[in-house]
């Protein structure tokens, strides 16, 4: 049994693989290749809407601070000592730290500024 | 097959160059393809199958350990997706007792031909339970050599011979008559 089992199983026919199938292999094995390649991720969009609040609040208050300056400026040297506002908005702006707000908006454009100029470059 | 053009090639793929995979292939499709053969006995299944193997080294080409042959290796992956896929789709085989049963039939006309029952052997070893069959396969495949069988199989040397030994007794079980026909003939 074991010879006849031998001989049978080890003279079995040989195949030729087809002509094609060489090339039929490596059709897929580009594919699979250009499938493993990384894509390149599009860019982060930046979150406008999000940003939007701040964006106005920093404007109004950048407008604030110019208006202010400007009125400084303007104003001859003995009006100086003069209040600049009425008391009751002077009174309010310190109750609120409006310095200590105004600062930190403006540390907060700076960053926002800065991040976006190394984020996508000097447009 | 060259054991250093292997690695060349294997250095390149890994570097990036996909074309230079074709000279693994050109090599090893003949040797894959009839693995593939043997285990589904239907030549376009075959190379369906030897194209997947190929396709499941190309993917897994980093994970060779220089430690074993590169052939050692690509048998072992193919003979793994060969038997993962006779399990998933089993090829078209008799049951072990309808060999038997066809064999008793065939056995009492004259002209029964001997290529017949080698056909007749081939199915009845397809239609063994799986673990004795690839080892069976695997063991014709490589020459008759149980460490390289069991090698390609990831299994100890004696577990190999044990199934081997296994595999034959319940082929010798159902197909008696299998010597009685040369015998006949020469007689």
């Amino acid at each position: 049994m074991e010879d006849e089992l031998d001989r049978t199983l080890s003279k079995q026919d040989e195949i030729v693989p087809s002509s094609g199938f060489v090339m039929s292999v490596m059709d897929a094995v580009r594919r699979e290749a250009k499938a493993s390649e990384p894509t390149p991720l599009p860019p982060l969009a930046f979150p406008w809407m999000r940003a939007l609040p701040v964006i106005v609040a920093l404007g109004v208050t950048l407008a604030m601070l110019g208006a202010v300056f400007v009125e400084i400026i303007r104003m001859p040297v003995a009006a100086v000592s003069e209040p600049l506002l009425p008391p009751a908005v002077t009174r309010v702006l310190v109750q609120v730290n409006a310095d200590w707000l105004a600062g930190a908006l403006l540390i907060a454009f700076l960053s926002a500024f800065l991040s976006m100029r190394f984020a996508f470059g000097k447009r | 097959m060259s054991a250093t053009e292997d690695l060349a090639d294997v250095e390149r793929v890994l570097a990036g160059d996909v074309s230079s995979f074709e000279g693994i292939v050109r090599r090893w499709q003949g040797p894959l393809v009839n693995m593939a053969y043997r285990f589904c006995n239907d030549r376009g299944r075959a190379e369906e199958m030897a194209q997947e193997a190929f396709l499941r080294v190309f993917r897994s080409l980093a994970s060779w350990r220089r430690d074993a042959a590169f052939s050692t290796w690509l048998f072992a992956v193919a003979a793994n997706l060969y038997r993962s896929e006779l399990k998933r789709i089993p090829a078209g085989n008799v049951a072990l007792d309808d060999v038997a049963e066809l064999m008793d039939r065939r056995s009492h006309l004259a002209d029964f031909e001997e290529h017949q029952r080698d056909r007749l052997i081939r199915k009845a070893v397809m239609a063994l339970p799986a673990k004795y069959r690839d080892a069976v396969i695997l063991y014709y495949f490589h020459e008759m050599d149980v460490p390289s069988a069991s090698k390609t199989l990831g299994l100890p040397e004696g577990t190999v011979k044990a199934r081997l030994f296994r595999g034959r007794e319940i082929l010798r079980t159902k197909l008696p008559q299998l010597m009685e026909a040369p015998r006949l003939k020469e007689a």
